[in-house]
């Protein structure tokens, strides 16, 4: 079967400002990988990535970000994400890094693996809860982790006050 | 393609085929004042980014006026509590290592030397500035790590014959990251140096650490071995870069600590003593918890 073969690259955007969240959108992020690409591979490299480059899935609250590439040149693109340094929209500019987490084949599994790390960060930050309330949504959230027939992305409400307390 | 919760891999900014199940992978960071401390203690504890082992590096440089060893501080002063490595409920073990920047062959005598203060590092590791100085770094001196210069156009050419005998010695080469991310002029020597090396030592030994001062300078293992196969390292060279080849660093420093690594010594306390008599020697269980 010809079909174009793509490879889905899932990352975490990690700030130390908390207001960088409300930065993190697909232009921003897009933009922001692009020219990491291009001081790496320069306009070779810019291009190859570019063929079939979005920005699949993003949610501000975890920071976690789903990009598409093609196959033939994901390494490009992974080994440019380290580069990241700082995201810009509004003109306002926030530095952080992006931490890869996995690399697949189908939106599906990067999916599955989503939910299981966002299971394992519920229970490393139930471990840090204060009081008996945030526990037990925690302890809610963690129940409800799965990989529904909607594909919904579930597990996702997680209690953010706890990783932006410094 | 491989997923990083399997990897007990660790390694701060700093410790990385298929990523074998239980890695460790450590990275480095430069110490130089209290704030780093601060910012460590923050990463360490928000972002424990998929490392489980970090090493403290103190730097010595004998271009100034002769400076002592100074006792490293141990880390359970500057962390009361570590946090636990992501997918395991071990805690991040914090080492320390120190760094020798020699540009005269007079400066190895410290290594030399019986100080008390040396044997409290768990990792040597040696900057060479000459081509002299790389030689004897690699054949003769007592170290874990030979740092390759990545902020400058290398004075000399690396040659096989030292290389060589390191690579038989089990001295690793350290390559750090944190140019390449910050600057793009020293991201063309830290590449260029990189490959130079990548062709005599054909990838084997290379260990990949951090020199961050900040901690948005931090990268994950993955990301890592990423910027390993820009330095153009094997894909299984570089994910080994980060994990095997560290772990192999750190056994190499504890054989320091023992007698040529074949014995070790560890204080227990006194088992019970009527359990040592009723049954023989051979009977014993052969580890103690």
């Amino acid at each position: 079967m010809v079909r174009f073969k793509n490879r889905y690259v899932l990352c975490e955007v990690v700030s130390e400002d908390p207001r960088c969240r409300q930065c993190i959108e697909d232009r921003a992020v897009g933009l922001a990988v692009r020219e990491a690409i291009a001081r790496a591979h320069g306009d070779y490299g810019l291009a190859c990535c570019c063929v079939s480059f979005t920005v699949k899935y993003l949610n501000a609250y975890t920071g976690t970000v789903l990009l598409r590439c093609r196959k033939d040149f994901y390494r490009l693109l992974c080994s440019a994400l380290p580069l990241v340094r700082q995201l810009e929209s509004r003109n306002q500019r926030y530095p952080c890094y992006f931490n890869t987490l996995h690399v697949g084949g189908t939106i599906r599994t990067c999916q599955k693996f989503l939910i299981q790390y966002n299971r394992r960060q519920l229970l490393m930050l139930l471990q840090n809860c204060t009081n008996e309330e945030e526990r037990r949504s925690i302890r809610q959230s963690v129940l409800s982790c799965s990989l529904t027939e909607e594909q919904s992305q579930s597990g996702d409400e997680e209690d953010d006050d706890d990783t932006e307390t410094d | 393609m491989c997923r990083i919760g399997r990897w007990r891999a660790h390694g701060l900014n700093r410790s990385q085929p298929p990523f074998p199940k239980t890695s460790q992978t450590y990275q480095f960071t430069c110490e130089p004042c209290k704030s780093l401390r601060l910012h460590l203690l923050y990463l360490l504890q928000h972002r424990s980014v998929g490392y489980s082992t970090v090493a403290l590096n103190h730097v010595i440089d004998f271009k100034e006026k002769k400076q002592e060893i100074v006792k490293p501080v141990s880390p359970s002063e500057l962390f009361p509590s570590l946090p636990i490595v992501q997918g395991t409920s071990k805690r991040i073990k914090v080492l320390n290592r120190l760094t020798l920047v020699v540009s005269d062959p007079s400066h190895c005598n410290l290594l030399r030397s019986t100080s008390t203060n040396i044997r409290l590092y768990d990792l040597i590791a040696v900057f060479p500035k000459t081509e002299k100085l790389f030689h004897i770094a690699c054949t003769t001196l007592d170290v874990d790590l030979v740092c390759i210069n990545v902020t400058e156009k290398l004075p000399f050419y690396f040659r096989r014959p030292p290389v060589n005998v390191a690579i038989d010695r089990g001295i690793y080469f350290e390559l750090l990251y944190t140019p390449a991310i910050k600057d793009s002029t020293m991201r063309r020597y830290t590449i260029s140096n990189a490959i130079s090396l990548m062709q005599i030592c054909k990838g084997k030994n290379i260990v990949m650490s951090s020199a961050a001062e900040r901690p948005l300078e931090l990268r994950g293992p993955y990301d890592v071995a990423n910027l390993g196969l820009l330095f153009g390292m094997s894909e299984s060279d570089a994910k080994a870069a980060v994990s095997t080849n560290c772990r192999a660093t750190l056994l190499h420093g504890e054989t320091r600590k023992s007698a040529c690594g074949v014995v070790y010594t560890v204080k227990k306390p006194r088992k019970v003593e009527e359990e040592e008599t009723t049954l023989p020697a051979c009977k014993r269980a052969k580890t103690q918890a």
